[in-house]
């Protein structure tokens, strides 16, 4: 039965926060900003995460490109392929078009050149790619308006091209109907078939697509291709898709190794984890100097607590005198440091949650609180009540009675 | 109640010893009204502190209620203090921030008594001292008297087997002083053992015995 409960020293801990609020507040105030600041840097970072990750991933789903050439950066889609030699053969193409659908789902060859392009009295530099009616599925880019080339298309060799948004642009007056126009690609004539989606990569955007065969036969005289784009069968299944490919292209082109090949494979995986990689790193720095802020409010609590602690010596005597043990006075000293802690922790986590939501509403920045920085942040805050009131309480429950009744 | 064989209390003030007490043997019975008197530093205040369990002596035996303090560990100190001891000061030492009430109720609520049986007691106490209306006053509200009897009230609560007050009157004047007196001869009456230090006298010589100090022994 004998003994204070933790309930009267959470009780007499909060009546003297609450004797003094402004002092109080003061006190909690860095562990208030360090916690909203945990929660809005780890919301900032893993909002530009997300971002990089979801476009990244309107490049296309589970996206492999085999380039001709040597490898170059890391790069997924490189912005200029018009000035290597292709080395990617039909038989390359044919033996991953052979690959089980557990493997890979579809493919499309493309090779680039840089051409002319001229509709009316209007002349532009672009870039003409030649593919297959695959590409739109698998590099997630399609026409907007208008529809993409078929199959037949490709074995007719076919005079039609889809054109990026910037050449539309560049080509036709605002609102023109470009569907079934002429438009001349190095002085040859093609028909219209849509407009394709922006892309905000101006690689894509300033480019026209167009058959492949009509590519080989008309623009480049080369039946390889550039590149060739794989959409695997699932995420799980990408790096296996890989080293079967280089394998197989290895022994067509009858290469010893990877070191010697004339080709090699970007890989959608790798890039990801690379990205996330970053972003988490990024995330992480961000965390730790929120943290350290949170520590520098856990110093103040522990410089207010130790001010206090000299402050109310009188009042420690006098409830030792009546019959507070030692641990009891570390307890009140402790529950203060906590509870002040807390206190500066709860209104950080909604300055917190409302900062992040400023800055993705007012200010447009991607950022997504995560539930585990809040319940860190809380933790930590509790965590360091513990620590940094735990020097100042064990110095109050150290006093002697007698001299701590006689302190003026 | 209390016996005090060739109790010393030295203090190590640098390189020498400062002897409070030398050697005080003494003993008070239960119910019993003792005055200590004696010049300034002859030792009075040390001797109530070892009775009243604040300190420990360096040599010799006290016991009380039966039990050997010596040997006592801190928390069996406290725990000492807060349920046979009422201590009583001469600044009162009353907590500013809470009411007179929950003044009163302090030491209770080191004993673990829950909070309505608290404040039963502590206002029974109030009234017993005489100040049933000013539970809710803070310490800056009440005049000196107030204050102390808030201080006997509390020093009360825990039903104490000894009431210690060194010099309780001594921030008050005569007739505020004397009205304390008054209260302590009461609780005296109805049967508190009451250990008084005291400048004065005349309110010495009231007390049932009179121990007399001198350069930290008992003449
Ligand atoms: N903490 C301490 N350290 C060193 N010396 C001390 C300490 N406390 C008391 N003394 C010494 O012990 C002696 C007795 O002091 P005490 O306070 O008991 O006297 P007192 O009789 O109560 O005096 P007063 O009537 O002035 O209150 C004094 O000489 C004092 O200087
Ligand atoms: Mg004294």
């Amino acid at each position: 039965m004998r003994g204070i409960t933790q309930w009267e020293n959470t009780r007499i801990s909060v009546r003297s926060i609450a004797g003094s609020p402004i002092r109080s507040a003061l006190t909690a105030l860095g562990v208030m900003i360090g916690v909203a600041a945990v929660i809005i840097l780890v919301a900032l970072g893993r909002g530009a995460q997300t971002q990089v990750e979801s476009s990244l991933n309107s490049l296309g789903a589970n996206l492999l490109i085999v380039y001709s050439g040597e490898p170059r950066g890391t790069a997924l889609v490189r912005s200029n392929t018009a000035n290597i030699r292709p080395t990617l053969s039909e038989d390359d193409l044919a033996m991953i078009r052979a690959l089980p659908p557990e493997l890979v789902l579809l493919s499309a060859p493309a090779s680039t050149a840089n051409v002319q392009l001229k509709f009316e009295n209007r002349n532009i530099a672009a870039s003409v790619v030649g593919t297959g009616p695959e590409y739109p599925e698998i590099r997630n880019f399609r026409p907007i308006y208008g529809s993409f080339f078929t199959e037949i298309d490709v074995e007719r060799r076919s005079a039609v091209v889809l054109l990026g948004a910037q050449v539309y642009r560049d080509l036709f007056d605002p609102g023109r109907d470009p569907v079934g126009e002429s438009v001349r690609i190095n002085g040859v004539s093609y028909r219209v078939l849509g407009v394709m989606e922006e892309k905000g990569s101006a690689a894509q955007d300033s480019s026209v697509l167009i058959p492949i065969s009509t590519f080989q036969r008309r623009v480049s005289g080369d039946s390889n291709y550039a590149m060739i784009s794989i959409q695997a069968a699932s995420s799980e299944v990408m790096r296996e898709v890989q080293s079967v490919i280089e394998q197989q292209i290895l022994r067509l082109h009858r290469l010893p190794s990877m070191e010697y090949a004339d080709f090699y494979i970007a890989n959608q995986m790798d890039l990801l984890s690379t990205v996330a990689g970053v972003a988490g790193t990024f995330t992480l720095l961000l965390a730790s100097i929120a943290g350290i802020s949170l520590v520098v409010g856990g110093v103040g609590i522990m410089n207010i607590m130790l001010v206090s602690v000299t402050e109310r010596t009188r009042e420690i005597g006098v409830r030792m005198a009546l019959g507070a043990r030692p641990r009891d006075i570390t307890a009140q000293f402790l529950t203060e440091a906590v509870v002040l802690a807390i206190g500066g922790g709860i209104i950080g986590i909604a300055l917190g949650i409302t900062g992040s939501w400023v800055a993705m509403n007012m200010a447009r920045t991607a950022a997504e609180v995560s539930i585990f920085s809040v319940v860190a942040a809380f933790g930590f805050s509790v965590l360091i009540g513990l620590f940094f009131g735990g020097y100042p309480a064990w110095r109050a429950s150290r006093l002697d009675p007698i001299e701590a009744l006689r302190y003026e | 109640m209390i016996e005090l064989i060739n109790v010393t209390k030295e203090y190590q003030m640098g390189d020498t010893v400062v002897a409070a007490l030398r050697g005080v043997t003494s003993s008070i019975g239960k119910g019993e009204f003792v005055s200590i008197v004696g010049p300034s530093g002859s030792g009075k205040s040390t001797l109530m502190n070892l009775i009243g369990c604040l300190d420990t002596p360096t040599h010799g035996r006290y016991v009380l209620a039966g039990e050997a303090v010596e040997k006592l560990s801190i928390d069996r100190l406290a725990e000492v203090r807060n349920t046979t001891i009422g201590f009583v000061f001469q600044t009162f030492n009353l907590l500013p921030r809470l009411t007179a009430l929950e003044n009163v109720e302090v030491p209770l609520v080191y004993a673990g008594v829950p909070r309505a049986q608290r404040r039963e007691v502590a206002r029974a106490m109030l009234e017993r001292v005489g100040l049933p209306d000013r539970a809710r006053h803070k310490p800056n509200e009440l005049s000196g008297g107030q204050r102390q009897r808030v201080a006997i009230a509390r020093a009360l609560a825990s039903k104490p087997a000894v009431l210690l007050a060194d010099e309780p009157t001594g921030a008050l004047d005569s007739v505020t002083g004397e009205e304390i007196m008054e209260l302590f001869h009461t609780l005296h009456s109805e049967g508190s053992t009451i250990v008084l230090v005291t400048h004065e006298p005349e309110l010495a010589r009231r007390a049932e015995r009179i121990i007399r100090m001198h350069d930290g022994e008992v003449v």
